[in-house]
């Protein structure tokens, strides 16, 4: 709660000095077991923002909407969606100097679905906790508590960065990495299968995928003023939606993410038929950090990402 | 209108012969937490245990891509072909909500303006509905004027029992299916069925987590285009068509052709989405709908003013789905409480 606080003050005091000209942070959703992203531009709605473990969404990516705007724009960003923010950096997505970031520490995130399955809908959280142990969450009738075995986000149970990477104010006490279970067992247990049984999986995905592009929507790698899915002339990938044309999305925007992606969990999150989308990142990501012996994308604003550096001293001849 | 009930495993049989004898498109489970409704050889692969489906049924009816016509351009001459239909079909397992869903777009496809690829389908495929046994907590059809087992567009009507399965026949269609296997049927002759269907509904009546009270609001809307609620929401929608593709009602598509050659090819037609910036921009580059602000105005516009100014029918029937899946919480049953809320301080 000690963040929430710091960060409903220091959200105020940004506003008040006209030092940022919107903040962008979480505020409670429809139903107890969501929350939305809120946009705040007045002191007075400050109070509406919250923290607590059910803040999933990566916001980074709404700096893109405000990037013409004149004054700055705050954003809250846990760990892992602080990769986001050196990523849109170092792609020249926005400037440095026109965002502020509220970093927060961030212990881990509860799985919504059995927030949803336990409390009444239009309950409202008035406190939230995570210990080493469990998630407890008050509301003005009573306190729910779940252990963290039972109800660590999945995504959170490999988090490599509780602390963001790069912040203007840090909202709480830094939480070392604490090591994180190995990102890529689901991605070798695949790697293991025939060929024929891999091929299989991934049709049985693809061929269930809506093309709605909420992935790519959501994605903070994402930032093509025109992407190639949206062009009719030339047309790289039909608007069909059939088997061959959605493997054809699924390769190309995994490889137009590859080095890239920050491994958020975004587009995995976002999609509503499930396809396990960051099995097929981390595929990529577990090839370049192989090959290439670098840090997830996005962790260090100085490294850049191996398929967009150069050197003179690349041993291949193409370059 | 004539009740039947059938047996468990009668029911299963009934489902191998109209696999058999139709294409058969029933829900199927897909994953821990996704039904989808897809032609099924049988019994075997069907999950009559789902409450809501993740993408809604409309598309048997109106499929995402759907192939119009094949052309040649050989020899200096034009010949087209006509795409294959599908022919007779069971549409089985239908939820209220998605069969009123279908009711909503039959004035779209089938009414002043006459869809032939549409209107083909709906002709050929039968509806089977099946009454909830759970309300989903997003769940608010009786907001809409539907209901957990009011099952009317259906051709049948199945309601589970505590041994077996009503069927209320509710057209002449589903009598003549019945009447085909009736091998499979018995006559209701306690007259149980609607009792029990009717007891089911004032059961689930009781579970719905959240009421949605549309009085006046589309009448506001009539008054009111501009309105800064507008803006406010759609900051946080991503434009991705998640909701408008799951939805029963939403309807929007394009037609493109496909050719190698520029000599052969196919016109077909796909989904498309209100939601997304390119569905306006008009060849010159200009847009009606700049923003997402436009965008996302014109989806709730289209559901809770629109459809009724044409259709007399609620453009939403209430299924939750988009609910469950907007990755940003964009809930229509909160944005009607929202516009009234808005309607009263004005
Ligand atoms: S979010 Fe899922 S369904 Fe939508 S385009 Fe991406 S993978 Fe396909
Ligand atoms: S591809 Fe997915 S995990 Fe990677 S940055 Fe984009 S949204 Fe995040
Ligand atoms: S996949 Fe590539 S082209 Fe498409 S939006 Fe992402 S970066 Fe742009
Ligand atoms: S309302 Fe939600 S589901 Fe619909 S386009 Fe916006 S973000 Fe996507
Ligand atoms: S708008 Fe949402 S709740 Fe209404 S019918 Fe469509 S998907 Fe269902």
């Amino acid at each position: 709660m000690k963040i929430q606080e710091n960060l409903r003050e220091t959200a105020r005091k940004l506003l008040a000095d006209g030092e940022a000209s919107l903040v962008i942070g979480y505020a409670p959703g429809s139903e107890v077991s969501r929350v939305v992203p809120a946009f705040i531009s007045r002191e007075d709605e400050v109070d509406r923002l919250v923290w607590n473990p059910l803040c999933i969404n990566n916001l980074a990516k709404y700096l893109l909407d405000y990037r013409h705007e004149p004054g700055k724009v705050a954003v809250v960003v846990k760990g892992c969606d602080s990769r986001a923010i050196n990523r849109l950096l170092q792609d020249n997505q926005i400037t440095r100097e026109k965002v502020i970031i509220l970093g927060i520490p961030c212990p881990g995130l509860i799985n919504p679905d059995l927030v949803a399955a336990r409390l009444d809908p239009g309950a409202q959280i008035t406190v939230a906790a995570v210990s080493e142990q469990d998630f407890s969450l008050q509301t003005e009738e009573e306190t729910f508590t779940f252990t963290r075995d039972e109800a660590l986000l999945k995504k959170c149970r490999d988090c490599e960065q509780h602390t963001p990477v790069i912040a203007d104010f840090m909202l709480g006490e830094e939480i070392p990495p604490n090591d994180p279970a190995d990102p890529f067992v689901a991605v070798k247990t695949l790697e293991e299968l025939p060929v024929e049984e891999r091929s299989a999986y991934w049709d049985k995905q693809f061929s269930r995928c809506l093309r709605c592009y909420a992935c790519r929507n959501v994605c903070p790698a994402c930032t093509c003023r025109e992407c190639v899915f949206d062009q009719a002339e030339p047309c790289w990938v039909a608007k069909a939606n059939n088997l061959s044309e959605n493997t054809a999305f699924h390769l190309i925007r995994a490889f137009h993410v590859a080095g890239r992606c920050v491994d958020c969990g975004e587009c995995d999150r976002v999609c509503p038929v499930n396809i396990p989308l960051s099995l097929l990142n981390r595929k990529i990501l577990k090839d370049i950090k192989d090959l290439f012996n670098v840090p997830t994308p996005g962790t260090s604003l100085e490294e850049l990402p191996p398929l967009g550096a150069f050197t003179k001293s690349d041993p291949d001849e193409f370059m | 209108m004539k009740a039947y009930t059938i047996t468990r495993d009668n029911l299963g049989a009934w489902l191998d012969a109209l696999a058999r004898d139709y294409t058969l498109i029933a829900p199927v489970r897909e994953e821990e937490t996704v039904s989808l409704f897809k032609p099924v050889r049988g019994f075997a692969e069907i999950n009559l245990g789902y409450t809501n489906s993740t993408v809604s049924p409309k598309g048997w009816l109106f499929p995402q891509t759907e192939e119009m016509f094949f052309f040649s351009t050989g020899g200096g001459q034009i010949t087209l072909a006509d795409a294959q239909t599908p022919g007779p079909a069971v549409l089985f397992g239908l939820r209220p909500c998605d069969i009123k869903g279908i009711l909503a777009l039959d004035p779209v496809f089938n009414g002043a303006y006459q869809d032939c690829y549409y209107q083909k389908r709906r002709q050929d495929t039968i509806l089977v509905g099946l009454s909830c046994t759970r309300v989903e907590r997003h769940c608010f059809c009786t907001s809409m004027g539907g209901g957990p087992t009011d099952g009317g567009g259906a051709d049948l009507l199945l309601t589970e029992m505590d041994d077996g399965y009503g069927i209320e026949v509710l057209t002449p269609r589903g009598e003549e299916l019945v009447n085909r296997y009736q091998q499979y049927f018995d006559a209701d002759r306690e007259n149980r069925v609607i009792p029990a269907r009717e007891e089911l509904g004032k059961k689930l009546a009781g579970q719905f987590t959240r009421n949605v009270d549309t009085t006046g609001v589309k009448e506001f809307l009539d008054q009111h285009f501009e309105l800064p609620y507008w803006g406010e929401l759609a900051r946080r929608c991503l434009g991705c068509g998640i909701c408008t593709y799951i939805c029963p009602t939403c309807h929007c598509f394009d037609i493109f052709d496909q050719s190698p050659d520029g000599e052969l090819g196919v016109r077909s037609r796909c989904w498309d989405s209100c939601m997304f910036s390119h569905f306006t921009r008009m060849a010159g580059g200009h847009n009606p709908r700049p923003t997402q602000k436009e965008r996302v105005r014109n989806r709730f516009l289209h559901k809770l003013k629109y459809h009724r100014d044409r259709y007399n029918l609620d453009g939403c029937v209430g299924c939750g789905r988009c609910v469950t899946r907007c990755p940003v919480n964009i809930d229509i049953r909160q944005i009607i409480a929202d516009l009234q809320e808005v309607a009263r301080h004005d």
